[in-house]
Formats: C-alpha cells, structure tokens, sequence
C-alpha cells in the first residue's frame, strides 16, 4: 500500500513537472532530474536489495573453482539471495576444505567469522553446521555447510583456524553435536548442571526445569516446571499477505552448475 | 643481497624479509615439487601450478622488490612469503587428503532441499 | 518398525565416536564410574554437602543403573563423554552447592497418584 501511494506521488509530481515550462531553467533542471532518478526507482521494490551482478559472477566462477579442485567433498554449490555463495560439503570434507580455503592462494579466506548450527527434525541428517568465512584479501565472504546427526562426530575445525574453539563448544552445547579432536570440549553458554540442548527443536520453549531460592536451605534449588495454563494452540496466520513484495523475489538458492568439459 | 626497502610492513607481527627473492623461489620450488607428486589430471595441481610458476616467473624476472610486489599485486613481498608458506603446508596435507578422488559420500535426498516445509516424508 | 529399524542400522556404516566395540564402550563406562567413586569424598568434603559419602555412591549408582539398557555403543560414549564433563566441573569446583544437591531432587514433591491426594493439591 505504501509503495503504491509512493509511485502515485512520484507520478504525480513528474506529471506537475513536465506541464510547467515557466520555473527557471537551473532549479527545473535540478528537480527534474532528481524526479527523474524517483521515476527510475518507482517500478522496482525499494525494500529488496538487489544482488550484484559483478559479484555473482566472480562467486559463482570460485565456486566452480573449489567444486573443481575439491571434487571428493564438494557435494553442491549454490548462491543464495542473488549474492552469497554457499558450498555445500560432505562431513568428512571438513577440515580439508577449510584448510583449503584458507591457505590457498587464490581463496584465502583466513578469518572464520562464525560457526552457526541449525536443526531439522524432519532430515535424516538432522543438524546443520554452517562456516561463515571471511577473505580480507580479496573482499568476500563464503559459507562452509555440512550435516550430522545426533550421534555422529564430526571433525572440530580448530587446528584449522583457533577461532573454532568457541564456536564449537556453543554448537556442542546447544545441539550437542559432538566435535572429535576438540581441545576442550565442554559448556560454555548453560549453566552447570542444566540438561539437554536448547537450540533442538524438540526442546520446549519454556525448558524442563525452574530455578529458585529456598530460604530453608539457603540455595538455589531446581524444580520441574510446572505451567499453571493449559496448552493452547494459537492461529497466527493472517487473512493478507504480510510481505507482498517478497511474493517475486530471488529463490531460495540457484544451484551453480560445474563447468562442461 | 638487495637493499632493503623499508624499516616495517606496516603488518603486527610480520618482520621485513631480508632477501625475499631468494625465500620465495626456494618456497616455490618445494610447493611445485610438493604439488608434481599429484596425478596429472588433478585440478588442484592444475591451478597450482599455474599460479605459482606465474609468481616464481615474476620473482625471476623482477629484481627490484616495488616492481616485484606490483607485477604480483597480491600484497608485500612479505605477505607473499606467507602465501606461500601456507601453499606449501596445504599442498603436504593435501597429498594425504587425496581431494582429486571421486565424491566421498552423496549428500541424503533432500538433504539440502529448502524450505523445510516442503520435505513431506517422515523421518523412518 | 522396530525390525526396520534395526535392519537399517546393520546396514548403515557410521562413525563411532570413541569406542569401536562393546568392551571398550564398557571399560569406558567402568573407568568413568570408578573416576566419580574415588573423587566422591573430595567433592563431599570440597563443597561442604550435607550427604555422608556412602549416600553419594548410592546415588552415583543409581544414576550409573538408571541406564543400564542402554546398549547402542555411540550412546553409551555420548553419555560417558557427558559424565565424564560432568565429572570435569564437579572436581575443578566449577558448579555450586546448589548443583551438587540437584541430584538428589529434595525439594521436588513426588507426583500425586491416589485421588484424595490429586483432590488436596489441587490437581487432577
């Protein structure tokens, strides 16, 4: 509804622009042109950002690239939103691909940014770990993804780059993925004692247990929660569309293709 | 032996190299010897060798260390030297890794598939 | 279901986590308990718990039984890791009094099961 009402105005003020000839020539060169650039925006969706073009291109010639060189763990690649560049790896490809990312010459991603975890019950492979790595030589950022269940281990990225250490014992600790060849792999985020992982999805929002003083025995003691209402499921969907303007956007991921022979 | 340039990189932790060229030919000798046991085919070993006799050309070529550093247009030469050393221990490691092999393990299906929503089929 | 199940885990290849059988899986889990056994009085002593060290052992038993039929290797192993961490916090006096004693759950009413009881706490 706003957008609409921004290109009527904008379409409006052109049309006033162009009818009147008797302004002085300086300020109507001035604010035509500066309706001019409104006109050009008015058709597209102000509120998308749109993915550049330069750089889809050279990301997905370096995906090709890693998919090429590393044949054995490259499982798929892929650009998501228009521009990020997602290589999507086999879990024993872990620390070669990284490795290979940081100390080859033409990648060099050096800075591990973040190690993120996301969980899909409905996967056979239920968890996610997602590298996001930074290259300060050459000005890009690519995403590192691999899967696990529950009770596979999968190699820790710390002798790759340090910055793992941490990152890997909150994944631990919120999905209890169990990272093999870690060097201090304990809780870092919940609180001693506490059991489970929250970040699965199968964990309630409220948790298990509560926590309070007792005067009686001078500490904190830990209760099974008990929540006084009952279950109640609520219908959130709305009878419009809440985000019209993302109705056409970029899809999810377009998968890069490996380079014909 | 060539002057030296400059009194720092300018870089925490990164001293100014005494004789660069001779560190970086020696570098990249061992990573093309490293990368030759490779087979032949080997994409990795394609590219590397590429490169790497790009720059040992340019370091041949360029006695004067500015020139040198433009040519290459990767950093210092110092920065150079650490390229090269991380080239060279990814090459060792990736003798063992044997990366040129055919895919270890296909990814489940719909594995990557997204939104989740969209995968109907229960976990068995 | 369950013979699916189980057809599908002969036939899956995985990773172990530590142990590759099942008696390395249980000198895992006896070492570990022997571990707790022998730091029980320290722990006592060390966090100043109103629990003789013959009633810690009986717990430390019971939670040990309580998996008895746990009989998947890399189970066993992920509970022993997490033991073990557990183990880790208590000796290095990383927790408090107050989650030494939450094993023992002594502030936590058992659950009403007759109906004149259900009737005075107010639950049904």
């Amino acid at each position: 509804m706003a957008a609409l009402i921004r290109s009527l105005g904008a379409r409006i003020a052109s049309a006033a622009l162009t009818a009147k000839h008797v302004v002085p020539a300086g300020t109507a060169a001035l604010r035509l042109s500066s309706t001019a650039a409104v006109d050009a925006k008015a058709p597209e969706k102000p509120t998308i950002r749109k993915p550049d073009a330069a750089a889809r291109t050279s990301l997905s010639d370096f995906g090709r690239y890693v998919a090429e060189c590393m044949p054995k763990y490259v499982q798929k690649v892929q650009l998501t939103s228009g521009d990020e560049l997602e290589i999507l790896i086999a879990p024993e490809g872990i620390v070669p691909v990284l490795q290979f990312l940081k100390d080859h010459h033409q990648a060099q991603f050096t800075n591990l940014v973040d190690i993120a975890g996301m969980d899909v019950p409905c996967r056979q492979h239920r968890f996610e770990v997602i590298y996001n790595l930074l290259s300060l030589r050459f000005n890009a950022r690519i995403r590192v993804k691999t899967y696990t269940d529950e009770l596979t281990p999968l190699d820790s990225a710390c002798e790759v780059h340090k910055a793992a250490n941490w990152y890997e014992r909150e994944i631990w600790d919120m999905y209890g993925v169990f990272f093999a060849n870690h060097p201090d792999l304990r809780r870092i985020l919940t609180d001693y004692g506490f059991e489970g992982h929250p970040q699965r999805r199968d964990f309630p929002l409220s948790g298990y247990v509560e926590l309070r003083y007792d005067d009686e025995k001078k500490r904190v003691v830990c209760e099974p929660l008990e929540l006084a209402q009952e279950f109640r499921k609520f219908d959130l969907s709305a009878p419009w569309e809440q985000f019209p303007n993302f109705r056409n956007a970029n899809p999810p991921a377009e998968v890069v293709e490996p380079a014909k022979k | 032996m060539a002057k030296i340039l400059k009194a720092s990189t300018g870089l925490t932790g990164l001293a100014v190299a005494t004789n660069p060229h001779h560190t970086l030919s020696a570098l990249y000798g061992k990573i093309l010897s490293a990368v030759s046991k490779m087979p032949q085919e080997s994409s990795y070993r394609k590219n590397t060798e590429l490169l790497v006799k790009q720059r040992a050309d340019a370091v041949a070529k360029n006695k004067d260390i500015g020139v040198l550093e433009k040519s290459i247009g990767c950093g210092q030469v110092e920065e150079l030297i650490v390229q090269a050393e991380n080239e060279l221990t990814l090459a060792r490691k990736m003798l063992g890794w044997k990366p040129w092999e055919k895919l270890v393990q296909a990814a489940p299906a719909k594995q990557w598939d997204w939104p989740p929503a969209q995968i109907l089929e229960p976990k068995v | 279901m369950a013979g699916r199940e189980a057809v599908k885990r002969a036939v899956q290849q995985v990773r172990p986590i530590l142990s590759v059988d099942r008696d390395e899986a249980r000198k895992r889990a006896l070492n570990l308990y022997k571990a707790w056994y022998r730091q029980i009085p320290y722990i006592v002593m060390d966090y100043d718990i109103p629990m003789s060290v013959e009633q810690c052992r009986d717990k430390l038993r019971e939670e040990f039984v309580k998996n008895r039929s746990v009989t998947d290797i890399r189970v066993i192993d992920m509970l022993v890791i997490k033991g073990q961490m557990e183990l880790k916090e208590s000796v290095e006096i990383w927790k408090q009094k107050g989650h030494i004693m939450r094993y023992w759950k002594e502030s936590q009413e058992p659950k009403p099961t007759d109906f004149l009881s259900k009737f005075i706490q107010g639950v049904n």
